[in-house]
């Protein structure tokens, strides 16, 4: 867009050039400026109702609201000047007036934007002597409840449910100080992207029942992640409590989410925590399985493998890097993946977003790498073949079926019930603790990151598979997975020209993936 | 080689030990027979009284229905620099925010008293208190019914009369 009118501006005396059409408040973000707000939110159209915004732009006659003001050439932006910072300390007090304070038990304590601009600007004590108001907390259905003591009213979540939802569920009841968010008549929140007002809410009013009471956010470790739970691929925070996933929260992605992440894969997280794990590897000695050490049964795999037709049962929640070593370990053999499907969930105002019928993160990733899906996923399995088990949980799957293998190995999480006479189990790490990269379903490439710890001796997979490629006798020599991924750059064409740096934190497609769709960013609220 | 060691001949008076023995025994026998100022506390029948301010073992204060006054929200761990504090957060049978598991470890608490200064439900004290022997390690991990149970004075953190202590 290289038409577009460039507007230059001052703004606490840093002069800044954003396109014609920019929001005060959006080209103070670009100076590195914060001007505190709560009804503004990118993701949302403006409703300019918090009045926190103000700051005083020269030659105006009075403040003027940054998240609804464009900005015009020449202005002179002051946003700690005396008479905005005045106006913010009346807007907190009046704020305060009935809010209850009850910072210690609320969950929202410590990413609290009300907290943090009381703390920065606001006054020590308030001058209201009259008793608060009081409603009750109510549950608002699916996953949120709503405590009104709290609620400034910004009307973030009301804009959220009507124009990016397009479910309008809630509303501003009554009127003046008894003013409260309601629910219409005989409707609830259960529309399946409706959790995402918890996020919104910049106070504690409207409250998460899953993670209720269960952390304090300064306790938590924030790590970088995909939403492992379909082929959406949105950009979350994995956050984690003594080693713990508690919550996942969206990150911001233009490309992917926008702001957003479904209530389904949200709080699909407690499988990443499974305690059920295999945390040695073992291998099979007189009908039993007996935990030995990785050098051990990382021979006897590859022993078991060397010069044998191969067939792999991977599962499309691993990384790219771990199928990319599988079909390494193939030797020209056949694999195959299945994928829980379920019902896709849109969310109408954002264009190409939505909770996908395949319930993976890597569908699309296992594809490209020359996977078959499949719904019979042992199909493809001949008589004499060594099966590899590749995170796969075999359920449903007949000790029969197995049968027709010659010797089983499984390189997995969990140990299958059917896979007990595997002669080789290597344990790996699940989605939550290791590095590595997946393909959504518009084919792009991006990162996750390690948000917990391995239990026990459990490896990641690229570099137990690495190991295994090894002691096959193939070139192996990796140390990060980086460097796996820079191998499968270098040999397979789909993946030509990407790597660790150039996908960086907010993905890239394929050199195959469509141009349009969700690479280009996605507008919000335009559907 | 022998080092020389120069002895200095000092005069009987100075040197004699008969006189400094004879002083000190003097002191020994005066507070001997002296029953009115008696330098020894018969502990632990007697106790010597200790500050308003000292900072002992833990107390955890409760309602008047008997429940701990905490709200688990999660301050005292926080603040504690001793890292002496276990708390993990649920709900009681109300739904109130209460402590799934409240623990104090005796042996790492530095006794700073930060715990009740930080605590925004007057609910967490250090105690006027020093007799805290256990028979083992873990008996000084305190949990919480341990807390609510103890019944000894707590901390005055401040004199009431002149709280900037001036």
């Amino acid at each position: 867009m290289a038409d577009t009118k460039m507007v230059s501006l001052t703004i606490e005396g840093r002069t800044v050039s954003v396109p014609d059409g920019t929001t005060i408040l959006e080209a103070a973000k670009t100076a590195g400026i914060l001007i505190p707000h709560y009804c503004y939110h990118p993701g949302l159209p403006v409703a300019g109702v918090c009045r926190m915004c103000l700051v005083e732009v020269e030659k105006a006659p009075k403040l003027a609201p940054s998240c609804a003001t464009t900005v015009a050439e020449g202005q002179v932006v002051h946003v700690h000047s005396d008479k905005s910072l005045d106006a913010r300390k009346g807007v907190l007090e009046m704020l305060l007036i009935n809010h209850p304070l009850d910072c210690p038990i609320c969950d929202q304590s410590g990413e609290c934007e009300l907290q943090d601009y009381t703390y920065q600007e606001g006054r020590e004590d308030s001058r209201y002597r009259e008793p608060k108001r009081f409603n009750p907390a109510e549950d608002f259905g699916g996953d949120v409840i709503y405590v009104p003591n709290r609620c400034i009213l910004c009307t973030r979540c009301v804009r959220f449910m009507d124009d990016v939802a397009h479910d309008p569920v809630l509303n501003v009841s009554e009127r003046g100080d008894r003013a409260l968010i309601g629910k219409f008549e005989g409707k609830d929140l259960t529309h399946p992207w409706a959790s995402n007002v918890v996020d919104l809410c910049p106070v504690g009013a409207l409250l998460s029942k899953d993670f209720l009471n269960k952390a304090r956010a300064w306790e938590l470790d924030r790590t970088a992640s995909i939403c492992p739970n379909c082929t959406q691929g949105c950009n979350v925070t994995m956050e984690t409590r003594e080693n713990q996933l508690v919550r996942m929260r969206p990150r911001p992605n233009e490309h992917v989410n926008a702001f957003f992440m479904c209530d389904w894969g949200r709080l699909n997280y407690r499988w990443m925590n499974e305690k059920n794990r295999v945390e040695q590897p073992m291998v099979g000695r007189a009908r039993a399985l007996a935990p030995t050490s990785w050098e051990i049964a990382i021979t006897a795999a590859a022993r078991a493998l060397n010069g044998k037709k191969v067939f792999v049962a991977a599962s499309p929640m691993l990384s790219n890097e771990a199928l990319f070593l599988l079909t390494q370990i193939m030797q020209g053999g056949v694999g195959a993946f299945r994928v829980t499907e379920g019902e896709e969930a849109p969310l109408a105002g954002v264009k190409d977003l939505a909770l996908r019928r395949e319930r993976a993160a890597n569908v699309y990733g296992a594809q490209a790498l020359g996977f078959n899906k499949t719904t019979d996923l042992l199909a493809g399995l001949k008589q004499g073949d060594v099966l590899v088990v590749a995170g796969e949980d075999l359920a449903g799957i007949e000790a029969a079926a197995i049968a027709r293998a010659s010797e089983v190995i499984v390189i997995s999480s969990i140990l299958p019930e059917v896979a007990s006479n595997a002669s080789v189990v290597l344990p790996i790490a699940n989605f939550s603790e290791e590095e590595g990269t997946v393909t959504n379903l518009r084919g792009r490439v991006q990162r996750f990151t390690q948000a917990r710890q391995a239990p026990g001796d459990t490896r990641p997979s690229w570099l137990v598979l690495g190991d295994l490629l090894g002691a096959m006798g193939k070139q192996s020599n990796f140390f990060l997975p980086s460097e796996v991924f820079a191998s499968l750059a270098a040999s397979n064409k789909t993946f030509a020209g990407l790597s660790y740096d150039s996908i960086g934190f907010k993905g890239l497609p394929l050199a195959n993936a469509p141009s349009t769709g969700p690479n280009a960013p996605i507008a919000v609220g335009a559907a | 080689m022998a080092i020389k060691v120069k002895v200095v001949e000092r005069p009987i008076g100075d040197v004699s030990y008969i006189r400094a023995t004879l002083k000190g025994m003097a002191l020994t026998m005066k507070h001997l027979f002296d029953v009115t100022n008696r330098a020894t506390i018969q502990y632990p029948e007697e106790k010597s009284p200790i500050s308003p301010r000292w900072r002992g073992t833990h107390r955890m204060l409760t309602t008047e229905t008997g429940k701990a006054k905490c709200v688990a929200c999660g301050l005292c761990p926080t603040v504690c620099p001793a890292n002496c504090i276990k708390l993990v957060p649920g709900e009681d049978e109300e739904g109130n925010r209460y402590p799934l598991v409240f623990e104090i470890d005796e042996f790492r608490c530095i006794f700073c008293g930060y715990c009740q200064e930080v605590c925004p439900e007057e609910a967490i004290h250090v105690g006027r208190h020093y007799e805290n022997s256990e028979y083992s390690r873990e008996g000084f991990v305190y949990d919480l019914q341990r807390l609510m149970d103890q019944s000894h004075p707590v901390c005055e953190m401040w004199d009431p009369e002149d709280p900037k202590g001036e």
